[in-house]
């Protein structure tokens, strides 16, 4: 059995009342990439707060490597909050030694890491270069070497790819597949859901506080009514046939003359069931489209599904 | 530790790489400078005046002031001479000093007088008279002097071809009671010191013609214009000869109070660079990458010993200079037995040193933690500048009841503030020299130190807030506003 890197049990915290988190349970193991999604507001950043012992549940508890989030434990995770900031005035390699130092690394080791993590996220001729002279861009890069420069066994990004352009955020996702293959976990959370379906092996989404799915991108994607876009052209009414087979939406007439119907099918029934049915009832066909489901559709069925419970 | 240790060294790095540091490490001694010689520099400025002087009424009262000049310029002398002596027991000298400026019409004697002190001639001078220098008359009524006083014609003086600065005319005058009167020509309105100078002394030589002719003699005139009184200070708590109480006794007093200064100078100052730091800190967002790596009290104590790093620095550079500046004035003036050996002493003394490091330790902590805290909460000084406004008014109390202090150490009014937690560090150290009792600096330190972990737990809650963003300036005004009655 894989190692618990990290473990909020029951964490529940309230501001001023109002709780801002509620029963969390969330489980990251070892050499696993986990993405952590939700709308904003949904409690993501408080959780991975009290993931670190930043702040303290009120119920509940956090467990980093088995222990209360402690200076040790800390020391061997790295973190990218979602509110960036580093050092102005500082130049790069002083900034990024700076950070190296306060997670335990000896002085002359930290400087030659901050070396290589600039040079590994393309900052290597910047490196003496203060971070206020730089776009916003680069201090994010010179940010996410910060976070990276003690060869953290755990790194917790949040919000890592917000603010970078498209090159960019290729160039980060290569860096976390690159360093979950050296074994790292991995936990991130994003708006962005095509970066957590090409990243994650599992996902946790949350919505009002609450943890509302966690699992595999795959069964996220289950929890998605299938749909199949269907048109037909002259002939018998394909609404009636449709019907046993799950939910259809008459979408009407198309400019090619054709008539549209979305099925949303129904749990248990299949795609082939239904094209065989209208063959069977003599409809014809233009057009018989199963579409993929993609996480965003879960993210929003899941969330809305959150949002109609009651609280 | 790991952590204190290195968020304090980046702030104290920080701190001594800009411009900011360097120009308030300078500005003291430069400020101290300027304050102590641009008074010097604006009387050394003042040009030489020439002005003459015509006696219309034949009584001789123009050679009697001429004269009295010249002794006004004496007693003068000898006040500067008796200054400079005291402090240095040097007392025995003086009929000397006195006998040497005696020697010479007016202050031709003064060099050989200050020598007679052990002092370098040049220690010792007197302007007073000096810039004002009497010359012949070229003409001797006022309608011929005008073009003189407007600058028109010129006289020739040492310094070369000079207007007349001020035309004094004695004449006879039915109409007043004394029977004379003084017409006074000048272009200047402002510098009016000639003329008060001659009214005084004419006043004083009409009222001693006046008292002559009535019959009282000179000799007794003299000793009359002479009475003085001498008071020796005596201290009850010494018996004999060392029961009298000597100048360099009370430098101690004169060192609580600059150190109460210096101690409220300082504290405020880096104090100021916490919060400005603070806030620029908030507004990068650094808070939150550090948490990931220390906890909020590390991050708290670690800025509070680098800024504390930083004035220490402050501190060891102006006192140093100070002891430099001290040392620097005995060598100049040639003189081993100024008293830079008792300045020295007093301030090195560890009855005042001491309680001046913990005082100033405990009052950065308290005063530092809550500026700290309000920069925690707000994006700009603008805000900060409002929350600070009233606590700014609460720090300048202290510097009025110390100059009070100066005065009466013991006073109800100083005592009481003594026992106020956030004015004690400046108001005791100014104190302590006077020996107050043991038991009320022991308990007004220890009220202080409470009152200071209070402070300082209650500005980590803030600090916490404020840097997590879960409070601002705004959260304040709200907390204040609820505090307020609604009105019926």
């Amino acid at each position: 059995m894989a190692e618990t890197i990290l473990a909020l049990e029951g964490a529940t915290k309230r501001f001023g009342g109002v709780p801002a988190v509620r029963a969390m349970d969330l489980t990251v193991e070892r050499g696993t990439i986990t993405g952590f999604l939700g709308p904003n507001g949904a409690g993501k950043t408080t959780s991975l707060r009290m993931s670190l012992g930043i702040i303290l549940p009120d119920e509940g508890r956090a467990r980093l490597f088995g222990k209360a989030p402690n200076a040790r434990t800390l020391d061997r995770v790295g973190f990218l909050p979602e509110e960036r900031g580093i050092y102005k005035k500082m130049v790069a390699e002083d900034a990024v030694t700076f950070f190296g130092r306060l997670k335990g690394m000896p002085a002359g080791k930290a400087r030659q890491r901050a070396g290589e993590m600039l040079e590994r996220v393309g900052l290597g001729d910047a490196r003496k270069k203060k971070i206020k002279e730089m776009s916003k861009g680069m201090a994010q890069k010179v940010q996410i070497a910060a976070a990276l420069v003690h060869d953290p066994e755990f790194i917790i990004l949040d919000e890592p790819f917000s603010g970078l352009d498209p090159v960019n955020q290729k160039v980060l996702e290569s860096m976390i597949r690159a360093e979950n293959q050296a074994g790292k976990t991995i936990l991130f959370s994003t708006h962005v859901m095509e970066h957590a379906e090409r990243l994650c092996d599992r996902i946790v989404l949350i919505a009002k506080g609450r943890k509302v799915f966690d699992g595999t991108v795959n069964e996220a994607l289950g929890t998605v009514p299938r749909r199949v876009l269907i048109e037909t052209g002259e002939g018998p009414d394909a609404a009636p046939v449709l019907a046993a087979h799950g939910a259809v939406t008459d979408d009407g007439m198309t400019g090619e003359g054709t008539h549209r119907y979305t099925l949303d099918l129904a749990p248990g029934s299949d795609a082939q069931d239904a094209l065989k049915a209208l063959v069977d009832a003599g409809v014809r066909l233009a057009r018989f489209e199963p579409v993929r489901a993609h996480l965003h559709e879960a993210f929003v069925h899941l969330v809305e599904s959150a949002e109609r419970e009651p609280a | 530790m790991r952590a204190i240790y290195l968020i304090a060294r980046r702030e104290y790095l920080s701190y001594v790489a800009t411009w900011g540091f360097w120009l308030s490490l300078l500005s003291v001694p430069l400020f101290m400078l300027v304050g102590g010689g641009l008074p010097a520099l604006i009387e050394g400025s003042q040009p030489t005046r020439h002005y003459v002087m015509v006696d219309e009424t034949g009584a001789g009262y123009g050679d009697a002031l001429r004269a009295a000049f010249a002794d006004a310029g004496k007693s003068e002398a000898l006040s500067a001479l008796r200054a400079a002596a005291e402090p240095l027991g040097r007392e025995d000298r003086l009929p000397a000093a006195e006998a040497a400026l005696n020697a010479e019409p007016g202050l031709e004697g003064l060099p050989e007088a200050v020598e007679a002190l052990g002092l370098p001639a040049s220690s010792v001078s007197i302007d007073g008279t000096s810039r004002f220098i009497e010359v012949d008359p070229p003409a001797r009524d006022a309608e011929s002097l005008r073009p003189y006083l407007l600058g028109e014609q010129t006289i020739a003086t040492e310094e070369g071809d000079q207007p007349l600065f001020a035309a004094i005319i004695i004449r006879n005058d039915s109409a007043s009671p004394v029977g004379i009167s003084i017409d006074y020509w000048s272009a200047s309105l402002t510098d009016t010191a000639l003329r008060n100078r001659v009214q005084d002394r004419l006043s004083d030589i009409l009222r001693e013609r006046r008292l002559a002719e009535a019959g009282v003699p000179r000799d007794l005139l003299n000793e009359i214009n002479a009475i003085g009184i001498n008071a020796r200070e005596l201290n009850p708590e010494r018996t004999g000869e060392a029961a009298e109480v000597s100048a360099a006794e009370r430098i101690p007093f004169g060192v609580g109070i600059a150190m109460a200064f210096i101690l409220w100078t300082v504290i405020f100052s880096v104090v100021n660079m916490l919060l400005t730091a603070m806030i620029e800190e908030r507004g990068n967002k650094v808070l939150e990458v550090l948490l990931a790596s220390a906890r909020f009290h590390e991050i708290l104590i670690g800025k509070l010993m680098g800024v504390a790093a930083v004035s220490a620095t402050l501190l060891v550079f102006w006192g140093g200079l100070g002891m430099l500046g001290l040392v620097g004035i005995q060598t100049l003036l040639g003189a081993a037995d100024l008293p830079v050996a008792d300045i020295v002493d007093a301030v090195l003394d560890p009855g005042i040193l001491l309680p001046a490091f913990g005082y100033f330790i405990i009052g950065y902590l308290m005063y530092g933690a809550v500026f700290l805290a309000i920069g925690s909460l707000c994006d700009t000084l603008q805000e900060a500048q409002t929350l600070m406004s009233p606590i700014m008014l609460v720090m300048f109390i202290p510097l009025f009841v110390v100059m009070a202090a100066l005065q009466s150490p013991d006073s109800t009014v100083v005592q009481i503030v003594s026992w106020i937690p956030i004015w004690t560090p400046f108001v005791m150290i100014a104190r302590i020299p006077s020996d107050p009792p043991m038991w009320e600096l022991l308990a007004t330190t220890g009220l202080m130190v409470g009152f200071a972990i209070v402070v300082i737990a209650l500005a980590g809650v803030v600090f916490r807030q404020g840097a997590l963003g879960r409070a601002n300036a705004d959260s304040v005004r709200k907390l204040l506003k609820l505090g307020k009655k609604k009105p019926a």
